[in-house]
C-alpha cells in the first residue's frame, strides 16, 4: 500500500514515515502544501495523510484542488485545530477522516487501515458472517453457532461496526465516533464496559472467542487470536 | 422582541405634540373670539349710550312729549337699523316706542340688560335678541334704548363653529401625522433592532441598513456598523490567536507523544518498569492535551464567536443516548443512572457541544456521588425553552461555593483532587452561554441539581 504523507513538521514527519514503513506501508513524504499537491496529482497513492496547516497551501485547499482534478484517493487530515467546527470544516472540505494532534500512533494506524479497507469493501450485503457468528442486517437478528443472541439496539450497532471491520483494529475513539456519533473523548472507560457486555453476549460459553482486545490500541473481531 | 408601536418614544412624543397643537389653537382662537365679541358689544354699547344721551337732552328741553315725538320720528324715519326705543311711566306702562310692552319684570338690575323680541316677518316667526340700556328720567318715567344684536350673535356663532372645527381638524391632522411619524420611526428602529438580534444570533456579517437619506439614523447605522466591523475584526484576530496557540502548543505535544510512541513500538524488550512509566507519561500527555482542548473551547465559546454548525437537536434523544452510553459504567460503580424526557425537546444547537455538556454533567455525577447513589437526567419542554436537569443525591455543593464552582480549575470534595481538569462545569457554562442558555446550580436536598435552560 502506497501512502503520501504531507507534513511540514520535520521531526513528527520522520517518526510517522518510519512508523508507517515499519508497519508495512511504502511512504512518500512532502514537506509543504505545493509539493504535496504536485505529488498527489502525479503519483498513484492508495491514501493521503495530510497536515492541515502547511506552508504555501493548506491541507484543505489541497483536498479541494485534488478533488477538482478528479482524484478520489481517500484523505486523512491531521490537525492541531481540534475544535468541533474545525473538524466539521475538515470533513466538509472532502477529507475522509480527521485526527486531532496529538494522537497515538496506534490510532493513526487503525484509521489508515479503516480508510484503505473501506475502499475495498464497498459492496452492500444484507448478511454479515464471521465464523459461526451471523448477523441478518434486515431482520436485525444475530446468531452464534445457530443459537439466537439477544442484543439491544445499540449493541447491534456496535457489533455491526465490528463485523464490518472484521480483522481490523478498531480504536475506542473510532467506536465513539462510529457507533455513538460523539467526536470528543469522555474521560471514563465507557467503551470497555460496552465491549465487555457485548463479549458476554457473543463469546460466553464458546471455546473460541471472537472479540479480542489489542493492547494500546483497541479491539478487533477475528477468528484467530 | 417585537416593537410595540404604542409603547414607543415617538408615539408618546406625537401624542404630546398633538395635545400641544390643540391647546395652542384653542387659546389663539378662543381669545380672538372673545376679543371680537367684546368689540362688537362695545360698539353697540357706544351707540346706545349716545342715543340715550341725545334723548335725555331732548327730555330736558321739552319733557315727555318731546321725547315721544323724537322716538316716533326716529322709528318712522329710515334711522338706525335694528334700533329699539321705548318710553314708559313709573309703572312700566308704555307711553311710546316700537316695543309693545315693558320687556322686563321690573327695573333691570344690570347695566346692559338683554331681552328678546318676537317679530312676525313674512312667512315666519323670528326672535331677535336685543341689548339695551334703561334710564330713569327726572319725574320717574323710564327711557329704554336698545339694538337688535342678532347679526352680531350670528357672526359669533359662525366664528365659534369655524374655530371649533378648525381645532378639531387640526387635532385630527396632527394625530394622523404623529401616528404616521411614529409608525415610520418604529419601523426604522424595528429594522435596527431586528438586525441587531440577527447579529446576536450569529449572523455576524450582517450590517444595519443605511437608507441613504443622510439623516441621524444613517449616521447612527454607520457608526454602529463601524463598531460591528471592528468587533468582527477583533473576533477574527482572537480566532487566529486561538488557532496559532492551539497549533503552537499541540505541535510540541504531538512530537513528544510521537517520540514516546515510537519508543514503545520499536523497543518491545523494554524493562516492564520503563514501559510502565512511558505509558504513564503518555497518559499525562493525553490529559494535558484534553485540558488544553477544553480551555481553548471555553475561550472560544466566551469570545462571542457564533455557534458552529447549528442544527435542530433533540436534547431529549441526546440525553437518552448518553445515559444509555454511561449506564454500564454507572452500574459498575454501584450508581443508578436514569433518564426522563419529553419528546420532542428540540433546540437549535451544536450536537457535539450539547453532548459534551451532558457528558460533563454525567461524569461529574459519576465522580462525586458515592456508591448506592442515584443520578437522574431529565429533559422537559417549558413554554419557550428546553429545561435540562441533572440531579443526584451525592454530597452536593454548599450554597456559598456554587458561584465559584463554574470557574475554571475549581474542584470540590476529596473525590476529585486528582482526577479531572477542574474545567467540567466551566465548559458546561460556556456551552450553555454559547447556546444563549442559562445555567443554575441548585440544591437537590440532598445532592446537587444542575439546571440548564436552552431557548427552543
Amino acid at each position: 500500500m502506497h501512502v503520501l504523507l504531507i507534513e511540514d513538521d520535520g521531526e513528527a514527519a520522520r517518526f510517522l514515515v518510519k512508523g508507517l514503513r515499519e508497519s508495512g506501508y511504502s511512504v512518500d513524504h512532502a514537506a509543504d502544501g505545493r509539493e504535496g499537491l504536485n505529488r498527489a496529482t502525479e503519483g498513484q497513492f492508495d491514501l493521503i495523510v495530510t497536515d492541515r496547516m502547511l506552508p504555501h497551501l493548506d491541507g484543505l485547499a489541497i483536498i479541494e484542488l485534488m478533488r477538482a482534478k478528479g482524484i478520489l484517493t481517500p484523505v486523512l487530515v491531521l490537525s492541531a485545530l481540534g475544535g468541533v467546527d474545525d473538524r466539521i470544516r475538515g470533513l466538509k472540505a472532502g477529507g475522509d477522516d480527521y485526527l486531532t494532534k496529538p494522537f497515538a500512533f496506534a490510532e493513526l494506524l487503525a484509521r489508515i487501515e479503516a480508510l484503505l479497507r473501506r475502499r475495498a469493501a464497498a459492496a452492500h450485503s444484507t448478511r454479515l458472517k464471521v465464523e459461526d457468528l451471523e448477523f441478518d442486517l434486515l431482520a436485525r437478528r444475530v446468531t452464534r453457532g445457530g443459537r439466537e443472541v439477544e442484543l439491544t439496539a445499540r449493541e447491534l450497532k456496535l457489533l455491526e461496526f465490528l463485523m464490518r471491520r472484521a480483522g481490523q483494529v478498531v480504536t475506542r475513539t473510532m467506536l465513539l465516533e462510529g457507533v455513538w456519533d460523539l467526536h470528543f473523548d469522555p474521560q471514563s472507560n465507557l467503551i470497555d464496559v460496552h465491549i465487555s457486555r457485548l463479549r458476554q453476549a457473543i463469546d460466553r460459553g464458546t471455546d473460541h472467542p471472537l472479540i479480542h482486545t489489542v493492547r494500546g490500541s483497541g479491539y478487533v473481531l477475528r477468528t484467530d487470536p | 422582541m417585537r416593537l410595540d408601536l404604542f409603547n414607543t418614544t415617538a408615539f408618546r412624543l406625537s401624542v404630546g405634540y398633538t395635545l400641544l397643537v390643540t391647546l395652542a389653537l384653542s387659546v389663539t382662537l378662543g381669545s380672538a373670539y372673545l376679543l371680537t365679541e367684546s368689540l362688537i358689544t362695545d360698539e353697540v354699547d357706544l351707540i346706545i349710550d349716545s342715543e340715550l344721551k341725545s334723548l335725555e337732552e331732548k327730555f330736558a328741553r321739552s319733557g315727555v312729549p318731546g321725547v315721544t315725538d323724537e322716538i316716533n320720528l326716529r322709528i318712522e324715519s329710515w334711522g338706525r337699523l335694528g334700533a329699539v326705543y321705548m318710553i314708559a311711566d313709573a309703572n312700566f306702562e308704555r307711553i311710546a316706542g316700537n316695543v309693545t310692552h315693558w320687556p322686563f319684570d321690573a327695573m333691570p338690575a344690570e347695566r346692559w340688560p338683554e331681552f328678546e323680541i318676537a317679530t312676525i316677518e313674512p312667512g315666519r316667526r323670528a326672535v331677535h335678541p336685543v341689548r339695551a340700556a334703561v334710564r330713569t328720567l327726572p319725574g320717574g318715567d323710564l327711557l329704554l334704548v336698545g339694538t337688535d344684536i342678532s347679526q352680531g350673535r350670528r357672526f359669533a356663532e359662525k366664528f365659534r363653529f369655524a374655530a371649533l372645527s378648525g381645532i378639531g381638524l387640526s387635532t385630527l391632522a396632527a394625530a394622523l401625522a404623529g401616528f404616521w411619524f411614529s409608525y415610520k420611526l418604529a419601523r426604522r428602529v424595528g429594522e435596527v433592532t431586528r438586525t441587531c438580534q440577527r447579529i446576536m444570533a450569529g449572523e455576524t456579517g450582517r450590517r444595519l441598513p443605511v437608507a441613504g437619506a443622510n439623516d441621524e439614523f444613517d449616521a447612527l447605522a454607520m457608526s454602529v456598523n463601524r463598531v460591528l466591523d471592528r468587533l468582527e475584526e477583533q473576533a477574527g484576530t482572537l480566532r487566529a490567536t486561538f488557532d496559532s496557540t492551539a497549533h503552537d502548543l499541540r505541535a510540541p505535544l504531538h512530537r513528544l507523544r510521537t517520540r514516546m510512541d515510537a519508543l514503545l513500538l520499536r523497543s518491545p524488550a523494554l524493562e516492564p518498569a520503563v514501559h510502565e512509566s512511558i505509558e504513564s507519561a503518555l497518559r499525562e500527555v493525553d490529559r494535558l492535551q484534553r485540558t488544553l482542548a477544553t480551555l481553548l473551547q471555553i475561550a472560544l465559546a466566551e469570545s462571542g464567536a457564533p455557534l458552529a454548525a447549528a442544527a435542530s437537536v433533540d436534547v431529549g434523544d441526546l440525553a437518552a443516548e448518553l445515559v444509555e452510553l454511561f449506564e454500564p459504567v454507572a452500574a459498575a460503580q454501584g450508581l443508578a443512572l436514569a433518564c426522563r424526557h419529553d419528546a420532542p425537546a428540540i433546540v437549535q444547537g451544536n450536537r457535539q457541544l450539547l453532548a459534551q455538556l451532558l457528558t460533563n454533567l454525567i461524569e461529574n455525577g459519576l465522580k462525586y456521588v458515592p456508591a448506592g447513589g442515584r443520578i437522574e437526567v431529565a429533559v422537559r419542554r417549558v413554554s419557550d425553552c428546553v429545561r435540562l436537569t441533572v440531579s443526584d443525591d451525592g454530597p452536593g455543593i454548599a450554597t456559598q461555593d456554587r458561584m465559584r464552582a463554574v470557574q475554571p480549575f475549581v474542584r470540590f470534595g476529596p473525590g476529585a483532587k486528582q482526577e479531572g481538569s477542574g474545567l467540567g462545569l466551566s465548559l458546561v457554562a460556556a456551552i450553555a452561554r454559547l447556546h444563549r442558555g442559562r445555567l443554575e446550580l441548585q440544591s437537590n436536598d440532598p445532592g446537587l441539581r444542575v439546571v440548564v435552560e436552552l431557548p427552543a
